[in-house]
C-alpha cells in the first residue's frame, strides 16, 4: 500500500490524466502536482489513484522492474 | 553505484560490533526481503523492520466500530482491501473482520482509491456511504485532495490516518533505543520531505538517510549510515534524490493541513502516540462518521484496543522481535489464516518474510 506505482501519461483532462502502463490503463488525478508543467508522454508515481510526483523514464524503469519481481513473488508464494 | 559494488563497500567496511539499522516502511521490508538483503550483507549489520504498516496500527476500536456500523446501520462500508481481512478481538463465533460482516450481510466494499469512494456516493445518492480511511501521509494526502474537490453529502469518513515520524520518535524516546541508525520512508518522504526526519539527527544524533525501494537505493542508504556511524559525522542523507526533495510535495501538505487536524491517536498494540493521527477538521464535521453513529464501544469487550491474544505483533511493530521470535508465526499464524494484521498486511514484517520463504521459526536468516 506504502508503494506508489509508474505510470505514463497518455491524455490530460484538466486535472485527470489518462494513464497506462504493462497494458494497464488508468485515469489519475493530478490534483497532488498542480503547480507543475504536466505533458503527455511523462511519467508519473501513482498512489491510490493519485499522482504523487513527476519521475524520469530511468526511475521508472527501476521501479517497475522491482514492481515486477514483487509481483511474481506474490504469484508465487499465493500457491 | 550498482547493487554488487555497494555490497563490496560495505563488506570493506571496519565495523566493530553489530549495528541495528532500522527501516520504517513496509515497501522496504518487501524490497529488502524480496533482494535476500539480510543474507547478502555481513551478519553484524541487523536490518529491523519498523512500525510502517498502516494497516497493522490502525486501531482496533476503529475496525470495531466500522464492523459494527457495517452491520447495524444503512450504510455501505468502503475501505482499502487489506483492511476487509483484520481481525479484532472478539470470540470465535462472533464477527470479527469486514469481510465476515460482508458475509453476513454488511454491504462492505473494498476500494483502491478515495476517486472510488466519490465515485460509489455519487451512483449512490440515497445511501450513506462510510469511507473507512487508514493510511499514513502517502494514502492521506490523496484523500486531502478528495476533500479540496468536493465530495457529495452522503459521502461521510471514518479517519484512522497517522503520521510515521511520531512512532519513530517514540522508538527513540525510550531510555534502551532498540536500534542505531535509521532508513526513512521513501513515499512519505516524498509527500513531507526529507526535513521531516531531521529530528533523528539533530535530537538523536542518529545516522539517517532516506532511501527508495530498489536494493541500488537501499544499500547506498545502508552504506551511508554505517560510514556515518563509523566517523560518528551524523547527517540526513538523501538516497532517493530522484523522487524526494527536502520539503517534499508543497500542494500534497497544503492539502493536509487544509483538510485535517493532527491529533493525539492511538495506535494498536502500543497506545496513543501523541500529535500521530489525522483527523477531520471541524468544517468537514457534517461528513465525519465519527460524529454521525453512535459509539459502538463494548465496556465488555475483553482486550478493545489490543492485538488479538497470544499475538506478539505490537513487538514486531516495534521492532523489539523479529516475525520469526513470535511463537505463532507459521505455525498458528500464516496468511491463509491470520492471527494478527502483521500477517494480513503486504506491508506486515510477519507477511512480508513469509512470503520471501520463511516458512517457520527455524529457517530464519
Amino acid at each position: 500500500m506504502c508503494l506508489a506505482v509508474p505510470m505514463q501519461i497518455t491524455k490530460i483532462e484538466g486535472h485527470t490524466a489518462h494513464c497506462a502502463s504493462h497494458g494497464i490503463e488508468r485515469e489519475v488525478s493530478l490534483f497532488l502536482l498542480d503547480d507543475e508543467t504536466i505533458n503527455v508522454g511523462d511519467h508519473l508515481l501513482i498512489h491510490v489513484g493519485y499522482a504523487i510526483q513527476k519521475i524520469t523514464e530511468e526511475e521508472a524503469l527501476s521501479t517497475w522492474e522491482l514492481l515486477d519481481q514483487m509481483l511474481a513473488e506474490d504469484a508465487e508464494s499465493a500457491l | 553505484m550498482e547493487s554488487q559494488q555497494l555490497l563490496e563497500k560495505i563488506r570493506a567496511l571496519p565495523l566493530s560490533g553489530t549495528v541495528r539499522i532500522m527501516n520504517v516502511c513496509g515497501g522496504h521490508e518487501r524490497s529488502i526481503s524480496m533482494a535476500g538483503l539480510r543474507t547478502a550483507l555481513p551478519s553484524t549489520i541487523e536490518l529491523i523492520p519498523g512500525p510502517g504498516c498502516p494497516v497493522c496500527i490502525c486501531p482496533e476500536e476503529d475496525i470495531y466500530q466500522a464492523i459494527q456500523i457495517g452491520l447495524n446501520e444503512e450504510v455501505v462500508v468502503l475501505a482499502f482491501g487489506d483492511m476487509l481481512r483484520v481481525p479484532v478481538n472478539a470470540p470465535k463465533q462472533a464477527i470479527r473482520t469486514l469481510e465476515q460482516a460482508k458475509a453476513a450481510g454488511a454491504d462492505i466494499r473494498p476500494i483502491a482509491s478515495p476517486t472510488e469512494a466519490v465515485i460509489i456516493a455519487r451512483s449512490n445518492p440515497e445511501k450513506t456511504i462510510v469511507f473507512f480511511v487508514a493510511g499514513f501521509e502517502t494514502t492521506c494526502a490523496p484523500v486531502a485532495a478528495m476533500l479540496e474537490e468536493g465530495i457529495p453529502k452522503n459521502l461521510l469518513l471514518l479517519m484512522s490516518g497517522r503520521l510515521t515520524w511520531p512512532a519513530v520518535a517514540l522508538l527513540l524516546s525510550s531510555d534502551t533505543p532498540t536500534f542505531d541508525a535509521l532508513i526513512a520512508p521513501g513515499h512519505v518522504a516524498t509527500i513531507m520531505g526529507t526535513e521531516e526526519w531531521r529530528f533523528v539527527v539533530d535530537h538523536y544524533a542518529m545516522p539517517t538517510a532516506v532511501a527508495g525501494f530498489t536494493s541500488n537505493s537501499l544499500l547506498a542508504a545502508i552504506y551511508s549510515v554505517l560510514r556515518q556511524g563509523l566517523e560518528h559525522h551524523q547527517f540526513l542523507d538523501n538516497c532517493y534524490t530522484q523522487v524526494v526533495t527536502p520539503s517534499g510535495n508543497q500542494r500534497a501538505k497544503q492539502l493536509l493541513n487544509a483538510a485535517f487536524d493532527i491529533i493525539d491517536a492511538p495506535w494498536r498494540g502500543i497506545g496513543i502516540i501523541p500529535q500521530s493521527g489525522f483527523e477531520l477538521k471541524e468544517k468537514f464535521s457534517s461528513h465525519n462518521a465519527r460524529l454521525r453513529f453512535p459509539s459502538y464501544a463494548d465496556e465488555a469487550r475483553k482486550k478493545a484496543g489490543m492485538m488479538p491474544p497470544g499475538c506478539d505483533c505490537a513487538k514486531v511493530i516495534l521492532g523489539q522481535i523479529k516475525p520469526t521470535d513470535c511463537r505463532l508465526y507459521g505455525e498458528l499464524c500464516v496468511p491463509r489464516n491470520p492471527v494478527g494484521p502483521c500477517m494480513v498486511s503486504d506491508e506486515g514484517a510477519c507477511r512480508i518474510w513469509w512470503a520471501s520463504g520463511i516458512k517457520n521459526s527455524h529457517s530464519a536468516h
